[in-house]
């Protein structure tokens, strides 16, 4: 939130960028900060999403006690009529205050959809399929952010449901290999998205958090073993994709650091294979640092924080599944330790040296 | 400028894209120091979190024909190497920090040698009341967050083993009770003596373990048979509670005002399934979780309104 003050100095400053003069709708930009449903703290977003988590059960108790669930069309009704009631409520009155109101709505309305067509035998195929559609109906309505979050959230969860209903387990590698992409296509051009289109613009911030947290959780598919009966043909599909993503960044990198001979390249080239390669049967321990070298590069915190997070669970669960005795572990994770001292105390002399100069 | 800003404007008017990019990349991105500061870390914590786990495994894999005395000896070789290694003056605070850390963690690992050696299992209470004791100093020494933070689930683990190996009659809402009340005063501690230097992810965390104990201990004495600790837990919690809304006010943080409040949505929701589980019951429930976090947020939204005036 600004006054007008701070919306002035902000103009001043995209106008000071560019020789010609440039348009603003001020008015405009005013009222989208008075509107305070952009820029809410991290505790307003959780305390709308839980408090409508919450209030949806308490409300599906309810029902069920009522007797709802004997009645296939009683839930298809309600399930169709809580989903649009709730989109319809965010764009008539586009408020943060309703927006636990129309969460708790939208998830109970996806609740009972489920449990209507489950009742009436409808295909599990056909029910993700319905629940894509809608979720991407939601998207293209109401873009306000915790909806937009929960509907990537609901597409991504139905996709892996495809996945494991139809026991097309080696999908997964394909699920965490696009998405590593979107997710990367997403956060390196913000600019690019941001200026398409409003609607774009808008979606923008909710997608991104619900690309991560979807790129997650195919990643904890393939990081914890004996979840999924992934075969392990095929492990190295995913791990070539995201070590290439990763290869792709650092070249993106280079120019933040400023790195421009040739043979520095090189060596940072190789050095990264060679430091991914052993994690080439663990896809999710380079998944996880593509999160970490993302977000700390466009300056994403919540993404840097679970990045950090899963890279620590990652990095367990493969030692934890691996199969040597624990001497040999114990050796591995010792040389890959006194690895990284070694590089942290030769980049560090690098850099104290190009600071000297 | 934050992020938003440049969102906000951008919907609003005709800048190109290579502005915007331009202006995300000098106010928004990480910038080359940044960078450069950030990989020196993630090294540096890489290095000493592998060496460490990987000493945790040599121990773990008890080598049999490895005399006990060796094995103690060489743990505590390298205690001393590192605790040698902190002295050093030419490195840098952060450094230091960082390794004394990995130190106190090779603490455990002798402890855990200690019970290995003569068997007295691995997760026995005194175990870790002894691990806790002897890295006291080094954690009050360092003032590093995340040492702390390692302390402070050594004492809640010490604790919580305490309470089921030897004090077995305790039930369950006194050990929530008792939880609390070490972990608040930890946290009103930490803010009075602390001043402005904790970093707020720490108190952060504290706050939340707190209310998350003072929640789980009342919800539990509400649907237990009574006890002579609940009216007791009931009033330690409301002066904290109290405490922390004033001071959410106070430091202007949206944190305490949105998990106090949580919490006592939570608190009086159970209340109200205690009176009675009926169909009304819940959908009242249901209705009063909606209104109440709503109305939070509400009066959350009017404090920022009110702050960002003030500024």
């Amino acid at each position: 939130m600004r006054n007008k003050d701070d919306i002035k100095k902000l103009l001043d400053y995209f106008q000071n960028t560019e020789d010609k003069s440039l348009q603003f709708d001020e008015e405009a930009i005013i009222s989208a900060y008075q509107k305070d449903n952009g820029n809410q703290s991290l505790a307003i977003k959780t305390l709308s999403v839980f408090g409508g988590i919450l209030g949806g059960l308490a409300f599906l108790g309810f029902l069920f006690i009522t007797g709802l669930y004997n009645s296939e069309i009683g839930l298809l009704v309600f399930g169709g009529a809580f989903i649009a009631g709730s989109i319809w409520i965010n764009k008539k009155y586009d408020k943060i205050i309703i927006d636990t109101v129309s969460v708790s709505f939208f998830i109970i309305g996806f609740i009972l959809l489920g449990f209507g067509c489950a009742q009436l035998k409808i295909d599990e195929n056909i029910i993700c399929m319905i629940f894509i559609i809608i979720a991407l109906g939601s998207l293209g309505i109401a873009q306000n952010y915790i909806l937009s979050f929960i509907s990537v959230l609901i597409i991504n969860g139905s996709i892996l449901m495809l996945i494991i209903s139809n026991k097309g387990y080696d999908f997964i590698h394909i699920y965490a290999s696009v998405f590593a992409l979107t997710m990367t296509y997403f956060f390196l051009k913000e600019a690019t998205i941001i200026t398409s289109s409003k609607a774009l613009s808008k979606l923008y911030n909710p997608v991104r958090a619900g690309l991560i947290l979807s790129f997650l959780s195919g990643l904890i598919f393939l990081g914890k073993k004996g979840i999924l009966p992934v075969s392990p043909n095929y492990i190295w599909l995913s791990s070539v994709i995201i070590i290439s993503v990763i290869i792709y960044l650092i070249s993106v990198l280079f120019d933040v650091l400023n790195i421009t001979e040739t043979r520095h390249k090189i060596g940072i080239y190789i050095f990264t294979v060679l430091a991914l390669l052993p994690t080439a049967l663990s896809p999710a321990i380079s998944g996880a640092i593509l999160i970490i070298l993302l977000s700390f590069l466009i300056n994403y915190k919540i993404g840097l924080v679970l990045g950090i997070i899963s890279f620590i669970y990652f990095i367990s669960q493969y030692y934890y599944d691996l199969n040597f005795t624990l001497l040999t572990k114990s050796i591995l994770l010792f040389s890959t330790g006194v690895l990284f001292i070694a590089l942290y105390l030769f980049t560090y002399k690098k850099l104290t040296a190009n600071e000297k100069v | 400028m934050q992020r938003e800003d440049i969102h906000i404007i951008s919907r609003h008017s005709d800048l190109t894209k290579q502005v915007i990019d331009k202006a995300l990349k000098e106010n928004i991105y990480n910038d080359k120091e940044a960078w450069q500061k950030f990989l020196r870390l993630f090294f540096i914590s890489l290095g000493i979190g592998f060496t460490v786990s990987g000493i945790v495994f040599f121990f773990a894999y008890n080598w049999a024909t490895l005399h006990k005395f060796a094995k103690i000896g060489l743990i505590e070789g390298v205690l001393i190497a590192t605790t040698i290694l902190v002295l050093l003056p030419k490195i840098n605070g952060n450094i230091r920090n960082i390794i004394l850390t990995g130190a106190s963690v090779l603490v455990g690992v002798l402890f855990a040698v200690f019970g290995q050696i003569y068997q007295t299992g691995a997760d026995a209470y005194d175990f870790f009341l002894a691990w806790t004791f002897f890295v006291t100093l080094w954690v009050v020494v360092s003032n590093f967050a995340p040492l702390w933070l390692l302390y402070l689930v050594l004492i809640n683990t010490t604790f919580i083993l305490y309470s089921h190996q030897v004090a077995k009659d305790w039930s369950e809402m006194l050990v929530c009770t008792l939880l609390f009340i070490i972990n608040v005063t930890i946290l009103i501690s930490a803010i009075f003596l602390g001043k402005k230097k904790i970093p707020n992810w720490f108190l952060n965390t504290v706050a939340l373990a707190s209310v998350s104990f003072a929640t789980i201990g009342v919800v539990i004495g509400i649907f237990d048979k009574y006890q002579a600790a609940f009216p007791v837990l009931i009033l330690i919690t409301a002066i904290a509670y109290a405490l922390g809304i004033w001071h959410g006010l106070k430091t202007k943080s949206g944190f305490y005002l949105s998990v106090i409040p949580f919490s006592l949505i939570i608190i009086v929701s159970a209340l109200l399934i205690k009176i009675s589980d009926e169909k009304m019951m819940l959908l009242l429930v249901s209705l009063f979780i909606i209104a109440s976090v709503t109305l939070t947020i509400k009066s959350l939204i009017n404090f920022q309104k009110k702050w960002t005036n003030e500024k």
